[in-house]
């Protein structure tokens, strides 16, 4: 029973997690049109940042600085390169740069922490089991859980009672049309591209309490998150949650089970799900085709 | 014999009705017109006839066969073949090879993974063919994006054309033509079907015109049939009048 | 006339250097095997470019029937034949089938959807091949096995360097008398038709998804035998032969040279392949940045790739 529930628990935070991901790369698909590569790298900066962030700031400090300043780093990309392909319709070229990008950040990161995986430290009262019995419950894992709810949560309120919110999801169903009112489009895509950003940094610091830092962990990351988009439906910030939810608790579980099918079975239930439902689960006719 | 026949057919999106139990027909060798305000379905009727959505219930009979259930392809090999009210081409291609296509569809080798030095030869001449039929052979090399609008529409029909069509479906064929391209157009669907003999469908907003060749008209409004007829009949029901000419002059 | 007057002398120009590479290619600095090597990326690039450049699919699992077409020839030359052109067969075989059957599950699908199933499915064999040990040799790889001499009646060749060359380059010539001839026919008017418009061609009474699956299958075929040869080049099957990277590898070959041009990913292997050399023994450990770099330049400046520029200024000229 207990290990059910153990494995239940790590897919769920692995679900929260791919949800994280998912949401943030779905706003910038959306609205950016850009398929993006270098998502799982963006999240590894997050990462790293905290990490050398957090002797300073500690990890609260890190928590909230890590994610901002990948997201200037965002802005800063979407400035000076993503920004060149939003006239294109042919969506391999976004696919290109961004995996360009995703090789140029793993070997920064690389140049710059080491090869090697390192620690990162987490506060002592977040670390310490809940419950005796469910020893797996472990306060950092709720806080994980929680912080990704909270931060969905936020998001999602933003989506739909802010002005600029509201712009984005405007724009996300038409944006020629909220060109033609007088939405100011190149600011909106850029704050949206730091916000899908930010969120994968956010992703990234919570991961490192969980997962030792190394500088190709976003490379599995970024394929999940993609399979989470699929699962979902392109273009459904709901759908890109549900899907991620659904990867990551199917992997929690089938890594108990059958460890082998592990890194496996995301991509079956894409396909199965793609088959019966070929835009995704609440994907829309025509968009992203 | 009538060519095509609509039973009451309708289509809902979500709970919008676009077309609500609506029964047509066209017979063989006509030329029939459809006409109604925007939005009243006209463009609908085409989607359903010519497989681009299916209908939400009702029977549509193609040649005294029932194609609800067929697909897209499978109805134009029927000889049900149609244009788009927003020119559908192949935009980087030649006007020449845009035609090729369709010949080498209508004679069944569009999965031919080798060519072939006689069927290349028939398929030329058919391409020229019709490139000459629809005055199109002086731009037969230059790519169909570099043509003016009026041109690529004619385009759009000589590749209809290539399927010999049974019956034509077209939607608006004059939609943003000047004077002078309407009334090529207009002579090009005129020699259609009296030198060929192809029954014609087609949509259109031109009242003179409709008017002008239409041998029968259907007029169509909030997703019903409002009247069908001769011209001189649908110009006299009141309620077309009243709906949609502006009341009686 | 004219036009095609410069295609028949640019093609004989290509098969002429082809042909000589062995002499000229080492007075430059390059050696033989390399030139294997981009001869096996162009010919799997260029079969991608059937789907990418002439069908409009957008496909980003072409390492799969690649890395299938490796696993097969190995698998072949340890457990069943002592040929290499038989081994060259069965891996070729292994991918055009793999694609044969897979793509009856991607046809349908377009854009965005299509390029994350083919994802998928690559995903998937390249996590079975690291994980069947027993067959696939897991993560190190599949090895003992090496390319055996070919026999021809009393004559035996064996496949050192520049015999093997030139056994690369005559399948890279069937490989791409297939593409052209599949080209040049209605089947490959067809793929260039759903690539402008596929509710035209629809509309025109072609059954699109059965010529997608036609294109996909034979992207895979031709895939397979680059494959093979890469695993008789390498001596060696690796699983990430399979992985995702690798099938970006192949778009960025084929978007490099072109992919609106059939020799485009022959010119943009060259730079690739030749590049990735280059500059991994000049900063071994930063290659990636470099070839990051390169992805980026290309696309930001060069979308048309190499020969698509050549074919702008050509004509303008």
């Amino acid at each position: 029973m207990e290990l059910v529930l153990f494995d239940g628990f790590n897919g769920l935070i692995q679900g929260a997690f791919y949800a994280l991901m998912a949401l943030g790369l779905s706003l910038i698909i959306s609205l950016n049109a850009v398929i993006n590569f270098a998502h799982g790298g963006f999240m590894v900066i997050g990462a790293y940042l905290a990490f050398t962030l957090e002797p300073y700031l500690g990890f609260w400090g890190a928590l909230v600085v890590g994610p901002v300043l990948a997201g200037i780093i965002g802005i800063l990309v979407e400035r000076l390169l993503v920004r060149r392909l939003y006239g294109r319709s042919d969506p391999v070229y976004s696919l290109l740069l961004t995996f360009g990008l995703a090789l140029i950040i793993e070997d920064s990161v690389r140049s710059i922490w080491g090869a090697q995986g390192v620690p990162f430290a987490i506060p002592a009262a977040l670390n310490s089991p809940l419950s005796s019995t469910y020893f797996f419950v472990t306060g950092y894992r709720v806080f994980v859980v929680g912080a990704i709810v909270l931060a969905t949560s936020a998001l999602f309120a933003f989506l739909r009672f802010s002005s600029f919110g509201v712009r984005i999801r405007a724009g996300i169903l038409d944006l020629e049309t909220v060109s033609a009112l007088g939405v100011n489009v190149y600011l909106l895509r850029a704050v949206n591209f730091a916000i899908g950003i930010m969120l994968a940094g956010f992703a990234g610091v919570l991961a490192a309490g969980v997962l030792q830092l190394s500088p190709t962990m976003g490379n599995d990351v970024i394929m999940a998150t993609f399979v989470a988009i699929v699962v979902g439906g392109i273009g459904s910030l709901l759908g890109s949650v549900l899907g991620g939810l659904i990867i990551g608790v199917a992997a929690g579980v089938t890594s108990a089970y059958a460890p082998v099918a592990s890194d496996v079975v995301i991509y079956v239930i894409m396909a199965a799900v793609l088959l019966v439902r070929p835009r995704g689960l609440l994907g829309q006719e025509g968009l992203f085709e | 014999m009538s060519l095509l026949r609509l039973e009451n057919v309708s289509r809902k999106f979500g709970s919008l009705v676009a077309l609500d139990q609506i029964s047509l027909e066209v017979a063989a060798g006509e030329l029939s017109a459809v006409i109604g305000p925007n939005g009243a379905g006209k463009t609908t009727l085409f989607n359903l006839i010519s497989g681009f959505v299916p209908a939400t219930t009702g029977e549509i009979w193609f040649d005294g066969q029932p194609i609800n259930r067929l697909s897209a392809p499978d109805r134009v090999a029927l000889g049900l073949v149609r244009t788009f009210q927003i020119t559908e081409i192949f935009p980087e291609l030649t006007v020449s090879e845009n035609v090729r296509i369709g010949v080498e569809a209508e004679a069944g080798c569009s999965g031919s993974p080798w060519p072939n030095r006689r069927r290349t030869g028939e398929i030329r001449a058919r391409v020229q063919e019709l490139l000459d039929q629809t005055g199109l052979s002086s731009q037969s090399s230059r790519t169909v994006n570099e043509l003016a609008h009026g041109d690529q529409r004619v385009v759009e029909v000589a590749m209809a054309l290539s399927r010999r069509p049974k019956l034509l479906m077209l939607d608006e064929p004059t939609a943003g033509m000047g004077e002078e391209e309407t009334d090529r157009m207009v002579e090009l669907i005129r020699h259609l079907h009296t030198r060929q003999g192809v029954s014609i469908l087609f949509i259109e907003h031109d009242m003179d015109l409709v008017f002008g060749i239409a041998q029968r008209i259907t007029v169509f409004n909030y997703g019903k049939v409002l009247a069908a007829g001769a011209p001189v009949d649908v110009a006299a029901n009141p309620l077309v009048q009243a709906a949609y000419l502006g009341g009686p002059q | 006339m004219k036009g095609r007057a410069r295609t028949i002398v640019a093609t004989l120009v290509i098969w002429a250097l082809l042909l000589t590479v062995p002499a000229w290619l080492p007075e430059i600095g390059g050696y033989t095997a390399l030139a294997s090597r981009i001869l096996i990326y162009a010919l799997c690039a260029m079969a991608l470019n059937i789907l990418l450049g002439y069908t409009g699919m957008m496909s980003f699992g072409q390492a799969a029937y690649f890395g299938l077409g490796g696993y097969g020839a190995g698998l072949a030359l340890i457990h069943l034949t002592h040929s290499t052109w038989l081994a060259v067969v069965a891996g070729t075989l292994l991918g055009g089938l793999a694609a044969l059957l897979l793509g009856a599950l991607v046809m349908r699908s377009r854009g965005i959807y299509f390029a994350m199933i083919t994802v998928a499915i690559g995903q998937i064999l390249y996590f079975a091949a690291e994980r069947w040990d027993s067959i696939t040799g897991g993560q190190d790889g599949l090895t003992g096995f090496s390319r055996q001499p070919l026999r021809f009646g009393h004559l035996t060749v064996p496949l050192s360097d520049v015999p093997f060359y030139y056994f690369v380059l005559f399948w890279f010539a069937i490989g791409v008398a297939v593409l052209a001839i599949l080209l040049s026919s209605p089947l490959g008017h067809t793929f260039v038709a759903i690539r402008e418009n596929r509710r035209r061609a629809a509309f025109l009474g072609i059954n699109v998804s059965r010529y997608v699956w036609a294109s996909f299958a034979v992207a895979g075929l031709v895939a397979g035998l680059s494959g093979s040869l890469n695993a008789l080049l390498n001596n060696f099957v690796s699983p990430a032969d399979l992985y995702w990277v690798q099938s970006g590898n192949f778009v960025i070959i084929a978007v490099l040279g072109g992919m609106r041009s059939f020799w485009g990913p022959l010119v943009g292997a060259i730079i690739f392949i030749g590049f990735q050399n280059y500059v991994s023994s000049v900063l071994p450990n930063n290659w990636e940045t470099v070839i990051g770099i390169l992805f980026i330049v290309i696309v930001l400046f060069f979308p048309s790739g190499i020969l698509g520029i050549a074919r702008r200024r050509a004509r303008i000229v």
